[in-house]
């Protein structure tokens, strides 16, 4: 008993010490990364938070004199912002289930044994590792009225001419067929590690249980691979919100506004019309609707790995 | 009728070959272990019979079938995976059912048979869970329910307790044991583990490198060994060998290094020939008379004692009932019956008999 009396206020002095050095050496190993995220992450953020309530003076780029909501009524009166916003509403819808299903069905079926799937497999990369911009411009070309690929193969099967870029419905479909032609190889690439991480013994207790190609797919692939699509959606849904470089590339959000998504808007209005307040309220509107949206995904994407 | 004949089969990869004729008839009810080290082609056999690995050559009867071209459903076969292979997504309910929906049962005959099995198993608390939620010892249990829900001709099991810890594996031993008793279906079972195969089969298949090197009751492998092979696997702790060429009054043993050393009841080939007798440690018995030999490590696991002992260079191993006084250090003598010395021929590996 006296022993512990005369120890303990010992020890806990020198586990007192410890614990400070401690703490102090733990913030000075995160201070270097703590330091750089402020400066390129938090610090952007929180300047086109202020300048978005602000009056911009482009001569110093500082915030010159406080405007309040101004410039968030400003966007929100402006009928292009709405426009804007359904644009890449309908962009995503169109092509986020089309590239999840194209992707997952093409890794599907590359998945399965035959020859040449390997050179397959290889040639599926390509599209990843093309430039947007060059992407959108080889399109371009491609599906030019006059003298493109695309029309020429059209009409040898006696359909077209198609304005793909000029028509205000079709330039959408090409936006989306372009960003599809983009994207869906990296669902795949996802899809494809996903299968070959699926238990095999599963599958062959199926099929000594008696599940033909169809039960299998239905009631054991898929199910297993429901977490994997759902957080595949989440990450293609943050690389869709941003899409930019093919509209500018391919349409430049013509026919009129046709394709004008919300970033490419956002940048014509800071970077050719100079309204970077306004911009920047446009920017934190945007941020807001994504966060509010990613995490209802992300939610919803916990729950689904509940139940499987 | 769930007999299993296996006729001169054989597996082949490409030009790489893995199974050398096999032939193996296990009667209707049998339960028949496969033992072998890794590689030696256990797994494949079983999987051969599953209709999970096509069959190179030769033929697979379940009854008085012909199953080699036969679809795995319709072979009439259960497995039991090492890994449970369990389906993630569904409860052990869904897990146990999932085959007798596939074949179209009303859904109150499955609920009862569902039912029936996860008695017999202790499931029933647990039949609404998902796999993840259960210890590896209750999944373990609900792949055999999976199993035996189906009712079939044979149950197969490929290594069903190597993920289990050690005394899980013994209890789950006990309880598949049982359960052949119970259910009388004929079942292959696949091991590395020696003790699991002699405990729980009415016959044992020793498989090496592709080939049977024997078949037979567990206890007529630990008595009769027909090689070198069946010899060293079987048994725990493994046999002792010795090197050597018969004297010229078969008495004994002349060893490499020139060492004379008598065989209790001699050694039955002709003088000169290359020998390997094998002793078990637990026929060595400590005597007044016989083998000197230095003692180097005693391990007393209480009920036996497991002393480890030098002989000109060589390492043997004696296993005695109970206690011992005996010092690392000392030298003993130690000796066993001639019934107790098994004798092989070095060259060929077999069995040489008493005649």
């Amino acid at each position: 008993m006296t022993v512990v009396d005369q120890m303990a206020p010992g020890a806990r002095r020198i586990r007192g010490r410890g614990r400070a050095a401690d703490v102090v050496s733990r913030w000075a190993f995160m201070a270097p990364a703590a330091l750089l995220l402020l400066a390129v992450l938090a610090y952007p953020i929180f300047y086109t938070i202020q300048i978005s309530f602000a009056e911009l003076d482009l001569g110093t780029f500082t915030a010159t004199e406080w405007v309040g909501w101004d410039n968030y009524l400003t966007v929100i009166e402006d009928e292009r912002f709405w426009n804007s916003l359904e644009v890449t509403g309908i962009y995503l819808v169109l092509a986020l289930p089309l590239q999840m299903v194209l992707g997952f069905g093409i890794a599907f079926l590359i998945n399965a044994e035959w020859k040449g799937r390997g050179l397959i497999r290889a040639l599926f990369i390509i599209p990843m590792v093309v430039a947007p911009v060059v992407a959108g411009g080889v399109w371009r070309m491609m599906l030019d009225p006059l003298w493109g690929l695309v029309n020429y193969w059209m009409g040898l099967v006696g359909l077209g001419p198609f304005d793909w870029l000029g028509d205000p419905k079709l330039a959408m479909i090409t936006i989306v067929i372009i960003d599809t032609w983009r994207w869906t190889p990296f669902v795949t690439l996802i899809a494809t590690a996903a299968l070959l991480s699926l238990p095999r013994d599963v599958f062959e207790a199926a099929e000594i249980d008696g599940a033909n190609w169809w039960t299998t797919f239905w009631s054991i692939t898929l199910p297993l691979l429901v977490p994997i699509i759902a957080a595949t959606f989440v990450v293609r849904w943050l690389g869709a919100v941003k899409m930019f470089d093919i509209a500018l590339a391919a349409t430049n959000g013509g026919p009129g506004r046709a394709t004008s998504v919300i970033n490419l808007f956002i940048y014509e209005e800071a970077f050719r019309s100079l309204k970077f307040a306004e911009s920047a309220a446009m920017a934190v509107i945007v941020l807001v609707i994504t966060m509010v949206l990613t995490a209802v995904f992300l939610r919803g994407t916990r729950k689904l790995e509940g139940m499987y | 009728m769930g007999a299993v004949d296996i006729r001169g089969v054989r597996k082949s990869y490409g030009d790489h070959k893995v199974m050398h004729g096999v032939s193996i008839a296990i009667p209707d009810g049998e339960f028949v272990a496969l033992v072998g080290p890794s590689g030696c082609g256990k797994s494949t056999l079983l999987r051969m019979i599953a209709g999970l690995e096509e069959i190179t050559e030769g033929d697979i009867l379940i009854g008085d079938r012909v199953i080699n071209d036969v679809a795995p459903k319709d072979r009439d076969i259960a497995m039991v995976f090492q890994n449970y292979a369990l389906y993630p997504h569904m409860s052990v309910r869904k897990n146990m059912a999932f085959a007798l929906k596939l074949r179209r049962l009303p859904p109150a005959e499955i609920e009862k048979r569902v039912r029936s099995v996860a008695e017999i198993l202790s499931l029933e608390p647990l039949l609404d869970r998902k796999p993840r939620a259960l210890s590896g010892g209750q999944r373990q249990r609900v792949a055999m329910g999976r199993a035996i829900v189906r009712d079939p001709q044979v149950f197969l099991f490929d290594e069903p307790l190597s993920n289990l810890d050690a005394k899980l594996r013994v209890q789950m031993r006990s309880e598949l044991k049982e359960l052949h008793q119970r259910l009388g279906t004929t079942t292959v079972y696949v091991t590395h583990d020696q003790i699991e195969a002699m405990t729980l089969a009415n016959r044992v298949v020793v498989m090496n490198a592709g080939r049977v090197e024997q078949v037979g009751a567990p206890l007529e492998l630990y008595d009769r060994p027909d090689n070198l092979f069946v010899a060293a696997f079987i048994g725990s702790p493994p046999m002792n060998f010795l090197q050597g060429a018969v004297t010229e009054d078969r008495s004994g043993l002349t060893l490499p290094d020139g060492l004379v050393l008598a065989v209790p009841g001699g050694v039955y080939a002709s003088a000169g020939t290359p020998v390997t007798i094998g002793i078990r440690p637990e026929h060595f018995t400590i005597a007044s008379a016989g083998w000197p030999v230095a003692v180097s490590v005693i391990e007393p696991t209480g009920s036996e004692t497991q002393i480890s002992t030098r002989l000109a260079g060589r390492t043997l191993r004696v296993l005695i009932r109970g206690r011992t006084a005996v010092e690392p250090g000392e030298t003993i003598h130690i000796t066993a019956e001639p019934d107790n010395i098994h004798v092989f021929d070095t060259q060929t590996g077999l069995r040489i008999d008493r005649r």
